[in-house]
């Protein structure tokens, strides 16, 4: 079901990470994306994937699921590893067929190369489990609040975002309900070529669309009835708290990209004969 | 010295025309003059397109009148420096609750409002717990309105409403999309707030027994005002009110065609009184046990090759997710082809699940493409698999003929002219029947479609090349099942059919419902939460509750086990209330539960007790 594509993603329990501020978890993100594409070697990336761990156990949310996210992405990292795999030169051939060659630097590149986008695609994933989509935009409004100084509709992004959001489901209600009504008469999604299928979906877009409209213009007279008038003079009743769990994470992170650093400097005094084995490029 | 005196009305119109633009000289309004005073309860009814809900958003300045003059609480809505005041001061809440809410967290959406007239942080929060105290929905704070029924999301609105603390309060057919609890719900809502806390109420309404609650009633007609009063004297000349497309309330009904017989019933509006009053009148006619014989059953034609048998049927959505919800637990059921079929129960209740599975929307598992028949393991019982036959189609097989199924089992869903979509009404009918016959020629193809039209009752020629979306709200719903009915099923499934019509639309689908039953579709299954919907059109009934069905009989036989059916935290018809209360003073009435008959037989008794 449609359903599940959209709230798949935000798993209901109690947790460390689930109570931490959403913003503090947003800026984390930043952070550990800062601190993967910093690391220029396996200690460093190391790193990343212990704080990842780390992060997956506070979360209480079972590995598997956290796994499953990178399934989206799956046939993207398979391609771009194969082609890595076959263009990256080096001095130590391994492996040779036709014009086709491998060697030991495009193999341990390529798995940098994954290594690297699972750990972020995971740790991505990990704020969408972790945090509610309206925590999620609170927060980036909050954070994006400095930007009223040059005069960007910052409020208004936010209710657009918040409206999205409170909307999602009940559209997705709405399809559903269309394309049962359609398949009632007659109507088939599932077989024919592509032109077939695009024409297909007219009966489900059109009525969907005029409903939105319909419902948009309703929403805009409740809204006014309901005295809105722009941002101006207006107050916020939400509030987001800073607490004792942001001041661990931000901690955390600080230290990620202090280490990911002082790795990247120090790499090859640790086991020197390993670091050479494997260093990139 | 210029003390400001407070008005004593809440809104006055003086001689207010509106038209929609591009509508001509055709007013929506036209000429309206009415006085609310403070503290009024007023209802508001009237067919659609009658200029209700044009009344509603010219008071807070969200249409403009072009002529005449309106004032609410002392302010003048034309002058548009008043118009943030009015605002504050007048709340409405609108039909559909989904459109009426701007957040995902009820707290969130009760707090727009306030918000908006830039209250202190700390302000916010004490109206957002008085509003949700208000309305009674205090422990879902925090709840996501998404997850909420339509009668808790309505209410969620009216709290948002509150929050802002108008003095006026309109309800523009707030409580049309909403089941009778919630109706109820949203009522005593306001009822409680009108006379607990002074609100000025407009209510505007469909609901004939809703309108009975207010202090005076106004009647509307092709934009003007044509009766105002009491809702006793509204309801007293019932002729006036067909003149406007309109109904009397089942009560008054039966009050007046007792007292055609002479018994000199009081004009009232709870069946409890009314209850009282025949009984009375019986006491002092010497009459002090009576019992009717039974009516005649419905006639019932009987059509076994549609026989529909559902065992073991079970369904859960989003399976083996945290967000699961059991809909089906085990329903078994016999639906006996050629029967007027209801089917009762909550929203949530399965309904809906249960009448996707008979045209296969949703299969059952047996027959889903990639089933495999799950290994079982020596010792342990063999799995019950859920069975469903509709007539000679086995939905449990996969090699079965889904697309003529579906083909013979037409289905109707809710609102289903939200569903239209093609460029004139001709296409749209035509959709299905081309689908299911993609080689048919053309003049069968139009002799179908033609046929369709006209049995909804549209003129044809007027209406083929139309955009269906020119068309009223009534019209559409028709030409949206005439889509569905195009193709002749013999099986013919609707989920509320009369949902958010006035009551004269009302009572002419449930018309066009009996005629195709009588013509050519042997079985009609209604979905409805209208207990006396139910009770006036169904052979039979069944009641879903938890994902079973609870009782299956005739509508006399379960709407007799009142005290169940209040268990289950569902409604009885008007007629059965009634007849419940007589019974206990030793009057007992048979009747089939349709007013009509509960008014012959006490009739009958009361001439018979009478005469002896």
């Amino acid at each position: 079901m449609l359903n599940d594509v959209v709230f798949g993603q935000y798993y209901p329990v109690k947790s460390f990470v689930h109570k931490s501020d959403p913003r503090i978890k947003l800026l984390a993100l930043i952070a550990y994306i800062v601190a993967l594409f910093l690391a220029d070697n396996f200690y460093s990336l190391a790193l990343g994937f212990i704080v990842l761990i780390m992060a997956v156990i506070a979360s209480r949310v079972p590995l598997g699921r956290v796994l499953r996210s990178v399934k989206a992405i799956l046939v993207l990292l398979v391609f771009t590893a194969v082609l890595n795999l076959f263009f990256h030169g080096g001095d130590n051939l391994l492996w040779q067929w036709g014009i086709i060659k491998i060697y030991r630097e495009g193999v341990i590149f390529t798995v940098f190369f994954i290594l690297r986008l699972f750990f972020l695609v995971m740790g991505s994933a990990l704020l969408t489990l972790t945090t509610a989509p309206v925590e999620l935009t609170d927060g980036i409004e909050s954070l994006l609040t400095p930007l009223k100084w040059i005069r960007f509709p910052v409020h208004e992004l936010a209710l657009i975002m918040s409206i999205a959001l409170r909307f999602i489901p009940t559209l997705i209600d709405e399809t559903n309900r269309i394309i049962s009504a359609q398949k009632a008469r007659g109507a088939d999604f599932e077989s024919g070529n592509i032109f077939k299928r695009i024409k297909a979906v007219i009966p489900i877009l059109i009525p969907l669309l005029i409903s939105a409209f319909r419902r948009a213009e309703e929403l805009g007279d409740a809204m006014d009835a309901r005295c809105y008038a722009g941002s101006k003079k207006r107050t916020k009743y939400k509030k987001l708290a800073f607490g004792w769990r942001d001041v661990i994470i931000v901690l955390l992170f600080a230290g990620l990209i202090t280490g990911a650093v002082l790795l990247n400097v120090y790499a090859d005094t640790i086991f020197p004969e390993i670091y050479e084995y494997i260093r990139l490029g | 010295m210029s003390e400001k005196i407070q008005p004593e009305n809440a809104i006055v119109f003086d001689n207010v025309k509106f038209s929609y633009p591009g509508s001509g000289e055709a007013y929506a309004v036209n000429g309206v003059s009415l006085t609310v005073k403070k503290g009024e309860f007023l209802s508001v009814i009237g067919h659609n397109g009658s200029g209700k809900s044009t009344l509603a958003r010219l008071v807070n300045g969200l249409l403009e009148s072009d002529a005449g003059k309106i004032t609410v609480l002392g302010l003048d809505v034309d002058d548009s420096a008043n118009r943030k005041e009015i605002r504050k001061r007048v709340g409405i809440v609108f039909q559909n609750p989904d459109n009426q809410m701007v957040a995902s967290i009820v707290e969130d959406d009760v707090a727009f409002g306030p918000e908006n007239i830039g209250l202190p942080r700390d302000e916010i929060g004490r109206r957002i717990e008085w509003a949700l105290n208000a309305v009674g929905m205090s422990e879902y704070r925090h709840a996501t309105p998404a997850r909420l029924s339509g009668g808790q999301k309505q209410r969620i609105a009216v709290a948002g409403v509150l929050a802002v603390r108008p003095e006026i309060l309109i309800l523009d057919e707030s409580t049309a999309m909403l089941d009778p609890k919630g109706r109820r719900e949203v009522i005593e809502v306001v009822t409680r707030l009108n006379k607990e806390e002074g609100i000025t109420v407009i209510l505007i309404t469909h609901f004939m027994e809703e309108a009975l609650l207010a202090d005076r009633t106004v009647v509307m007609n092709r934009g003007e005002i044509v009766l105002s009063g009491t809702p006793e004297e509204i309801f007293e000349n019932g002729e006036m009110l067909e003149i406007y497309n309109l109904c009397l309330p089942r009560i008054t009904e039966i009050i007046n065609k007792l007292n055609t017989a002479g018994m000199g019933l009081e004009q009232v509006l709870r069946p409890e009184e009314l209850a009282s009053g025949i009984i009375e009148r019986f006491n002092s006619a010497g009459i002090v046990n009576a019992v009717s014989p039974h009516g005649k059953p419905r006639p019932e034609k009987s059509v076994p090759e549609w026989d529909i048998d559902i065992e073991n049927l079970t369904f859960t959505y989003s399976k083996k997710s945290p967000f699961a919800v059991k809909a089906l637990n085990g329903i078994n059921l016999h639906i006996g082809g050629g029967g007027f079929f209801g089917i009762i129960g909550h929203t949530g209740s399965g309904k809906s699940t249960l009448i996707q599975h008979l045209n296969a929307l949703i299969r059952l598992p047996q027959a889903e493409k990639r089933y495999r028949r799950k290994r079982v393991k020596k010792g342990s019982p063999a799995p019950v698999l859920p069975s469903l036959t509709v007539g000679s189609f086995n939905l449990a097989d996969k090699k079965t003929d889904f697309k003529s199924l579906r083909a013979s089992v037409g289905m109707v869903f809710q609102y289903p002219e939200y569903q239209l979509f093609a460029e004139s009404v001709f296409d749209d009918v035509a959709f299905g029947l081309k689908n299911f016959n993609k080689k048919l020629p053309a003049e069968e193809i139009e002799k179908a479609v033609r046929e369709s039209i006209e049995i909804v009752g549209l003129d044809y020629n007027e209406v083929k090349d139309k955009s269906p979306f020119d068309l009223s709200g009534g019209q559409k719903r028709r030409v949206a099942i005439a889509g569905v009915i195009v193709t002749k099923p013999r099986v013919l499934v609707l989920d509320e059919p009369a949902a958010g019509l006035d009551p004269l639309g009302k009572k002419e689908i449930m018309e066009l419902l009996h005629k195709l039953h009588r013509e050519w579709c042997s079985t009609v299954i209604i979905v409805s939460h209208d207990m006396d919907e139910i009770a006036e059109n169904c052979t039979k009934a069944v009641i879903i509750a938890d994902g079973k069905a609870v009782m299956c009989d005739s509508p006399e036989n379960i709407f007799g086990r009142e005290e169940e059916l209040y268990a289950l935290g569902l409604d009885v018809p008007l007629v059965s209330k009634i007849s419940g209360i007589l019974a206990k003073s030793g009057i007992t009435v048979n009747s089939n539960c349709t007013p009509e008959d509960f008014a012959d037989k006490v009739i009958a008794l009361y001439k018979g007790g009478a005469d002896a």
